[in-house]
């Protein structure tokens, strides 16, 4: 167990050191004038060459390159090239409010969809089945800023039920907090519950179908029993996986929903430190987001081994 | 949107002679017929029919010039327009209906890329395995713990959008997925005794791989590749929307979302809800496909 | 006309004061302009009262030319705090959100209108919109050909930790500016121009007459806000928000928002509300939808494409300022297709002016005509026939022939839509232009003005293309950096002797009447040599809920709440 707890960290470094460099080689592949792109076009060139010599962005590339791996070692993420305050703070700061979206969303959908994947699965090719399967594809087929849209259109202002502003006002309690994130996390609920209801439902058919199931069943348990001891565990197993594999996109792939209810999530943070070439800012954004996502797999593979010992040995890679 | 589809492999053949390939045949004839009778797979191929349709006639099937005629803006629908006109005065049905040569052209294209990378490197990884799936393995690692869309926006961010990088970003991103799906199909046939036997003939790996695992698991790479196209277009759609995807002035509907979705909140829905309807059935129609398609291959 | 009145003005008058009284009296300049441009070149008031008195008896002077009307009569109803002022509340401000709040650096609308708020001008904007009025200075006299300016500052200013404000602080000011090489002063002063006459007063020693200086000290050079004199170049608005304005910065963060407090020892007195909350955003979509949610009371500015329903929201106060903001149309006139004067006029006639304004603006814009001198400036000359759609005409320029161009532009509000419209204009005469958008991260490096090669400037830029272009009181910038011959923006690679001449003629140019006899010759040039397209300039659009009034906002971002209240 520590042996391959070991195995895992280890290999989660390198593929970290991985994301650190290629999200340098990205924004460096074009040559590319970091001064001008923050002062803008209009600002004087003198200006310009100062904040440049200030970021040392004229230094040749390698040089960055070290400069860039040695501050991760030791953790110091510096400071933007935007602003010139601490990198870090922001960033912890977003993923904060990115987390309580994507746990908020999560609450909302998974109890439903993991009920509604368990009575596909045992009323599998009914009329039933056939209805959550389908609403499950529609509901995931449509991008999240459309969800978002027709929410924000339909409840947020037509109906004025909802505030439009994800972000709530700064002194708010926990429930005027969940009052604003509602809908930007309904939007997200919509489409990932066809996910993973699905994946509920092919876990369920794949252990309903599967030997022990039926020894149970002539073993004389009742349905209840037999759902209850043997076929959740093992039903939710890929459940658990394709929720782990998800929360990297929860925490940064969202930013369609961020830009329509302008929440000021990791995607925004991204997107804008990309169009600035605010490279401490992108790598150490990466890095987290990279670190959420070895910690979800991490969690999730020790959830799946704790709910189904067979699958341990399949967890090796 | 970058779940991994958990595929089974498809049934496995013996070494290919006379005998088997005639069967192989009979089998796929069987195989497409149960296809054809399912539901969920016809309605997909009717939709995507009909927009295969529109993007074919183009600007010759559409009712008005999509790009330089401008009527009177924010019509709302009426016998004249089907679905209203934009904030330009241009006939939306028009557009989204030239819009589908967009989607259609580029969502492919990419899949396409990203599964034949893929399945390349998946080959690789899964027959060989050792020290060469263990470093691609932590590249791919890396590539897939960042969101798509994330890495398509840094990048294009950074490259500039233009519908060819558009086009190279997602078929590149959607290689690891493909990869690591078809690594676990082929690292349960290389198991199984065709493999060793062929070994023991003294065939090259390339053969082995090639000839024997690559027909077995055709199956998966084709739903594989059908879920790609999904995917495709939700990730260009969003990409549009963004702004970093299709550029303007063309008619694709993410951009034409992108463009529209602030007239709905003064009750000018059309622009964006007909646009949004057309991602949202396409991406249904593929999906039912893909559904399809998986339940065949795994009987 | 009340000779003996006027003379008494006449007598005392140095010859720019009396250029303007004359073209007042004459007729040539309506009373509202001579009022703005009395306030601008420092004429006293009782000057002005008698100059009015002495030439409203009798005969009604000749009407001026409708096209200069004044600009920015703001429709805003809240312009005289009168209808039950209620004090205390707060306002909540949808702005974009600022990329840097360092009063000497800052480049965009969110950072001008985060500092105005801490920070004043010399000369401050006047509760019109438009025009300036006194703020840290009292008032300001030329000498009398232009070349040396003496501004009296207002007495009894305290900075927000307490120390006193004087002359020192302003020449201070000035230094920073030109070491920083600020675009509107350069040229105009150096770092010797300044001087401390005395505690109060601060004395201009520029490097050539200019007849517009108080403009380039005011709240249209948004960079000139007044720092105290130990003030270090680079410090940002959060890490030393001692200002003198009339609202103290409490919180910054550049993820969401700001708020300000009263200033209770600002010189202009109590402010009816008691705080501002600045809201950031990244774009106009979601600012237009928090405002009509509800969760904003003011957007510092949006645009006709995501703020349309604003425009007729019977809860909301549209403040559209007619400003010089503008596109350019830019046509390489060194080589390529474009080099031929012929084809570029061709182009310029196929513009459907009119309808570009409707479907753009919903009409909140005025007409361009391929010169950059906008209808709001007072030596605007409309003599110049106005251009209009002629395809006919179009067609024989061309010679029959078909020109085969990328139009480049950048993804910039109307930008795209400006293109789309463009090319179906020009297909009409022979145009085949291919629309090419791209980010703005790569427009301005690629297309407009790449940093390769450096001499010419803008040498490398492409052979068509549309920019976009802010206010500016004066259109000096426009012409010297876009049309001058190499001009640091000139991608059009405009290189015209004649038009050089006109435009230093101008900047000489005292007065009135001169400088509207300059801009007549620079617009007719211009007009035809069409080196850059111009075929409007649109109105600035900042709207607030009707539950406020009193708020003003310049055409650069920067809205002053200072006499904003809550309607009872």
């Amino acid at each position: 167990m520590v042996r391959w707890l070991a195995r895992r960290l280890v290999l989660s470094l390198i593929t970290l050191w991985l994301l650190a460099s290629i999200v340098f080689i990205i924004a460096n592949v074009l040559p590319n004038d970091v001064g001008r792109t923050i002062l803008g076009p209009f600002a004087p060139q003198e200006s310009v060459d100062a904040l440049n010599e200030r970021l040392g962005t004229n230094d040749p590339l390698p040089e960055q390159y070290i400069r860039a791996m040695r501050n991760l070692v030791t953790f110091d993420f510096g400071n933007s090239f935007q602003n010139r305050t601490p990198v870090l703070p922001t960033i912890l700061a977003a993923i904060g409010r990115s987390g309580i979206l994507a746990l908020y969303a999560l609450l909302l959908t998974i109890p439903v969809a993991i009920i509604a994947g368990l009575y596909a699965g045992r009323h599998r090719d009914r009329p039933s089945d056939r209805g959550i399967v389908l609403a499950g594809v529609t509901m995931s087929s449509i991008p999240e800023f459309v969800v978002g849209t027709v929410l924000v259109v339909v409840v947020g202002v037509q109906l004025g039920l909802l505030p439009v502003l994800a972000t709530p006002p700064p002194k708010a309690g926990p429930l005027e907090v969940l009052r604003y994130l509602t809908m930007p996390a309904l939007a997200m609920a919509i489409v990932y519950f066809g996910y993973i209801a699905r994946m509920t439902r092919a876990g369920t058919i794949e252990v309903l179908e599967s030997d022990y199931i039926r020894t149970a069943t002539m073993k004389g348990l009742t349905t209840q029993q037999t759902m209850r001891r043997h076929v959740l565990r093992n039903a939710l197993v890929p459940t658990v996986a394709v929720i782990g594999v998800q929360i990297g996109y929860l925490f940064g792939g969202i930013i369609g929903v961020e830009k329509i209810f302008n929440y000021n999530g990791m995607g925004q943070l991204m997107l804008l430190a990309a169009q600035r070439k605010d490279i401490p800012m992108l790598t150490a954004g990466v890095i987290v987001i990279g670190i959420v996502y070895m910690l979800a797999t991490l969690i999730a593979d020790l959830i799946i081994a704790w709910m189904n010992p067979r699958a341990r040995l399949d967890t090796a890679s | 949107m970058d779940a991994a589809a958990t595929v089974t492999p498809g049934p496995a053949a013996g070494a290919p002679s006379g005998a088997v390939r005639s069967e192989r045949s009979q089998a796929r004839r069987e195989t497409l017929t149960v296809l054809f009778r399912k539901p969920g797979f016809l309605v997909g191929l009717i939709i995507l029919g009909v927009w295969a349709f529109c993007a074919i006639g183009g600007t010759n099937i559409t009712p008005y010039d999509p790009f330089n005629d401008f009527a009177r803006r924010h019509l709302p629908p009426s016998p004249e327009h089907l679905f209203g006109t934009d904030r330009l005065g241009r006939d939306v049905l028009s557009r989204v209906m030239v819009g589908a040569r967009d989607v259609l052209l580029v969502a492919p294209i990419a899949a396409l890329l990203g599964v034949v990378a893929g399945t390349l490197v998946g080959l690789t990884m899964g027959y060989y395995r050792g020290i060469v799936d263990d470093a691609i393995s932590r590249v791919v690692e890396a590539f897939l713990s960042l969101p798509v869309i994330l890495v398509a926006l840094l990048t294009l961010v950074v490259l500039g959008s233009s519908t060819q990088v558009v086009i190279l970003v997602v078929g590149i991103l959607f290689t690891p997925i493909v990869a690591r799906t078809v690594r676990s199909a082929v690292i349960a046939e290389r198991q199984l005794d065709y493999v060793t036997a062929a070994k023991l003939r003294g065939e090259s790996g390339s053969y082995i791989i090639t000839r024997e695992i690559f027909p077995n698991v055709l199956g998966p790479i084709v739903v594989e590749l059908t879920v790609r196209f999904g995917y495709a277009i939700f990730t260009i759609a969003t990409l549009s929307f963004l702004g970093v995807g299709i550029q303007p002035p063309s008619a694709d509907w993410g951009l034409t979302v992108s463009d529209e979705y602030t007239n709905m909140i003064s009750g000018k829905w059309w622009p964006t809800f007909f646009p949004a309807m057309a991602i949202a059935t396409c991406v249904i129609a593929v999906n039912l496909i893909a559904d399809a398609l998986s339940s065949v291959t795994d009987e | 006309m009340d000779y003996s009145r006027l003379d008494l003005v006449r007598r005392k008058a140095t010859p720019v004061e009396l250029d303007l009284v004359e073209s007042f009296a004459q007729g040539r300049v309506t009373r509202r302009q001579f009022i703005q441009r009395a306030a601008v070149i420092g004429l006293s008031a009782s000057a002005v009262s008698m100059v009015i008195a002495a030439c409203s008896s009798g005969t009604p002077s000749a009407t001026a030319p409708a096209a200069s009307e004044s600009a920015g009569a703001s429709e805003s109803a809240g312009a005289s705090a009168s209808a039950s002022a209620v004090t205390g509340g707060s306002i909540k401000v949808a702005i974009q959100r600022p990329v840097q709040i360092d009063p000497i650096n800052m480049q965009d609308l969110g950072g001008y209108g985060t500092v105005a708020q801490c920070f004043e001008f010399l000369c401050t904007l006047d509760k019109n919109g438009s025009d300036i009025a006194p703020g840290l200075a009292e008032s300001w006299q030329p000498n009398a050909d232009g070349s040396v300016w003496t501004f009296k500052l207002r007495q009894n200013v305290k900075w927000q930790d307490g120390k006193p404000f004087s002359a020192d602080d302003v020449v201070a000011t000035m230094g920073r500016l030109v070491a920083a090489g600020n675009s509107g002063l350069k040229g105009v002063i150096d770092d010797k121009s300044a001087v401390a006459t005395d505690a109060n007063t601060v004395t201009f020693n520029l490097l050539s007459p200019n007849g517009n200086f108080p403009y380039l000290v005011s709240v249209f050079n948004a960079q000139t806000v007044i720092t105290p004199k130990d003030y270090a170049t680079g410090t940002t608005l959060d890490a030393m928000p001692n200002g003198t304005g009339a609202w103290k910065l409490q919180t910054y963060d550049h993820a969401t928002g700001a708020t300000y407090a009263r200033n209770d020892d600002w010189w202009g007195g109590k402010t009816p509300l008691d705080t501002l909350e600045f809201v950031y955003f990244d774009e106009t979509g979601p600012m237009v939808t928090a405002y009509q949610g509800g969760q904003v009371d003011c957007i510092v500015q949006f645009d006709v494409l995501s703020g349309e329903a604003l425009l007729t929201d019977a809860n909301t106060n549209v403040i559209a300022t007619r400003a010089a903001l503008h596109r350019q149309i830019w046509m390489r006139c060194d080589k390529g297709q474009f080099a031929k004067k012929e084809v570029r006029q061709a182009l310029a006639y196929t513009f459907d002016r009119e309808a570009m304004i409707q479907q753009l603006f919903s009409g909140k814009a005025d007409l361009g005509n391929d010169h950059v001198i906008a209808p709001i400036y007072p030596y605007f000359d409309d003599s110049v026939p106005q251009r209009t759609r002629d395809v006919e005409k179009a067609k024989s320029l061309l010679g029959g022939a078909t020109i085969n161009a990328t139009l480049h532009a950048g993804q910039l509000l109307e930008i795209p839509d400006l293109a789309v419209l463009i090319k179906s204009n020009a297909a009409d005469a022979g145009f085949n232009l291919d629309v090419a958008v791209e980010s703005l991260d790569t427009f301005y490096g690629a297309q407009w003005c790449p940093a390769e090669p450096k001499d010419p400037p803008c040498s490398g830029a492409a052979e068509l293309g549309i920019v976009d272009y802010g206010h500016r009181a004066t259109p000096d910038v426009y012409l010297n950096a876009a049309l001058k011959t190499k001009g640091v923006w000139n991608s059009s690679q405009y290189n015209s002797q004649e038009f050089d001449d006109a435009f230093t003629e101008f900047q000489k140019s005292i007065g009135v009447e001169a400088q509207k006899a300059a801009c007549k010759k620079i617009e007719t040039i211009l007009n035809e040599d069409v080196p850059i397209g111009l075929p409007y300039f649109y109105n600035y659009l900042a709207g607030s809920s009707k539950k406020y009034q009193g708020i003003y906002s310049s055409a650069l971002g920067q809205m002053f709440f200072s006499s904003a209240s809550q309607v009872a």
